[in-house]
């Protein structure tokens, strides 16, 4: 591994699953989550890794959070290995995996933060102080004695996240935090997020959200059939795909000739043609300020319904671009 | 930030998963059932049946009733626990705390002993009560703390069984298979010397096997069982118990490693 010390850092790193089904005669399915999988992450940085159902972003983040053993390669988290050094890294990680499930729901709030401050061996002296403050930050203080099957999807959303920084904890995973909650509650998760940053906590988050990783995220990885398609800041991702800037003209279909066409025009670093019942959407991906809209309808002028739009190359075009490039 | 220091330790993640099993007990009534009206009724019952069979095999047979609804709590509870957790999700988060998940079982083991010895309790009670004295023991107080014993052997195959509700989550299938077969082969119900004697060196594998025999010699005066007496019987119980509890020690820690391989622990 390299001499600088990341906060994450991983090489190489596959897991392979293995599924049977049958009782007397078994058969047995192997299915590679994860092939060879390279990250690095800066102490102190929120790293977003995007990609679609399936493409392995739980399966990495268990992996990197001592819950799931890789198959192959190597992670470390901290400076030590997920396998080896996982009794030492885990009081100094926090994971939280969204969703309705992982919470004792007959009993409170509170009791779920106290059990697992027990578990996770906070300071008896503290835990009461401690459990009262994340549960004030994370704006449950007062449905903190209700009973968890009471509570909203955003509010059990916020108790994993509670339980999560029990221990402030200096890396802490986040799968899909915002999946499934209102725009208001999403909004004050992020928040917390960049709050949680803000105290020097490392963040490792997944989603498949463009524009929260586009909001939180200065560094990111599209991860797509268990193999990391690009790594970098957004505006470098932007240029990867094409440019910064998008122009899409619609038509009631486009010849060859004149697709050739707007390819030549300067700048134009990319085309992707796609059908929407009778209408004929081009996209292209722009590097330069010298092609205008005007530009494509000069190239255009058999189409009198032509509609040509510009707008910002935007983390949703990057990423599906990225994983239709890997899909084929 | 400076991150907390953690104080993790064994006795008090022990007595955080003890914590728990109460408080999950009491915010679900319907474990009042199998833990607290089920031996009641079902010594109740047994008593109608035996009442004209002699003071010393009354006694016993309400022991074996008594015994039927509270082994099972004893033995699987810890278990059950598991398998819920896996349905709840939060086998995951407890799996991935420094504590080792051997501590979250004895937790809940200690809480299923507790409340397999206030089922006796309330047995005894409503035993006393439908008679009009209590039941006829030569040694009430050894008896007593015998039967504590017994209740903690019975906990040491539970925190094994456990182990397998961790490592699959078709263990309640097994356990299915086996209830019926562990109840009658380690004498819950009747003395294992009545079973074939091809079965007996199995029944002796389990600690509860041994403490329910000497529990016998305490409570029916003539009692021969193995033949081989009472003490023997107490040291054999010891005995399995130990190994049982060093087996668990030993077993958790590659079952935590092989669900860690196997990626199985959000599955249920």
């Amino acid at each position: 591994m390299s001499g600088h010390s990341f906060a994450i850092e991983t090489r190489g790193v596959t897991r392979v699953f293995d599924s049977r089904k049958g009782f007397l005669f078994r058969e047995v399915s192997h299915t590679e989550a994860l092939k060879g999988v390279d990250l690095a992450v800066e102490q102190g940085a929120i790293f977003g890794l995007l990609g679609p159902n399936g493409a392995g972003k739980t399966t990495l983040t268990k992996i990197l959070s001592t819950l799931l053993l890789p198959t192959g390669g190597r992670a470390l988290v901290l400076g030590h290995d997920v396998v080896t050094d996982a009794e030492w890294l885990r009081p100094r990680i926090g994971l939280v995996l969204g969703g309705e499930r992982g919470l004792y729901n007959r009993i409170s709030g509170r009791e779920n933060l106290r059990y697992f401050a027990d578990l996770y061996g906070l300071p008896t002296a503290e835990r009461e102080r401690r459990i009262d403050e994340i549960l004030a930050r994370v704006d449950l203080s007062s449905a903190a004695d209700r009973r968890v099957e009471e509570y909203s999807r955003g509010m059990k959303q916020k108790l994993h996240l509670a339980r999560g920084i029990l221990l402030r904890p200096q890396v802490l995973f986040l799968d899909e935090p915002t999946i499934g909650l209102d725009p208001k509650s999403a909004r004050e998760t992020r928040k917390l997020v960049r709050s949680l940053v803000a105290d020097g906590v490392t963040i490792f988050l997944t989603t498949h959200y463009m524009f929260e990783a586009e909001e939180l995220c200065p560094q990111l990885a599209i991860l797509s059939k268990g193999r990391i398609v690009a790594r970098d800041t957004v505006a470098r991702l932007r240029q990867l795909v094409g440019g910064d800037r998008t122009l899409e003209a619609e038509a009631y279909g486009f010849e060859d000739t004149e697709v050739s066409a707007l390819r030549r025009l300067p700048g134009v670093s990319k085309i992707i043609e796609e059908e929407y019942g009778p209408r004929t959407r081009l996209t292209l991906r722009v590097r330069t300020d010298e092609v205008r809209p005007d530009d494509v309808r000069a190239l255009l002028p058999d189409h009198p319904e032509l509609e040509v739009k510009e707008r910002r190359t935007s983390l949703e075009d990057v990423y599906l671009d990225l994983v239709e490039e890997e899909a084929h | 930030m400076e991150p907390v220091r953690s104080e993790f330790s064994r006795g008090r993640s022990t007595l955080a998963s003890l914590r728990i099993a109460i408080l999950q007990f009491l915010a679900d009534p319907q474990w009042l059932i199998p833990s607290m009206i089920a031996p009641v009724v079902f010594a109740l019952v047994s008593y109608e049946l035996f009442r004209g069979s002699g003071p010393y095999f009354l006694t016993y047979a309400i022991l074996g009733a008594g015994m039927m609804s509270m082994w099972g709590q004893t033995l699987y509870g810890s278990g059950w626990a598991t398998s819920q957790d896996r349905e709840f999700g939060t086998l995951e988060p407890t799996i991935q705390s420094p504590t080792p998940y051997l501590y979250v079982i004895l937790g809940r083991v200690l809480w299923n002993v507790l409340s397999g010895l206030f089922g006796g309790l309330i047995v005894y009670v409503v035993i006393v009560a439908a008679s009009g004295g209590p039941p006829a023991l030569p040694d009430p107080l050894g008896f007593a703390l015998l039967f504590v014993f017994v209740m903690l052997s019975l906990a040491s195959v539970g925190v094994v069984f456990a182990a397998f509700y961790v490592y699959t989550r078709y263990a309640g299938f097994i356990q299915n298979i086996g209830e019926f077969a562990f109840y009658v082969g380690t004498g819950c119900m009747f003395p294992v010397v009545l079973l074939p004697f091809w079965t007996n060196p199995i029944s002796l594998v389990f600690p509860p096997t041994w403490g329910l025999d000497a529990l016998r010699y305490l409570a029916i005066p003539g009692y021969r069982g193995f033949g081989w007496g009472f003490w023997l019987d107490l040291l054999g119980a010891l005995g399995t118990t130990l190994a049982y509890l060093a087996i668990a020690g030993s077993i958790f820690h590659r079952v935590e490693r092989h669900v860690l391989e196997e990626g199985n622990l959000s599955q249920y």
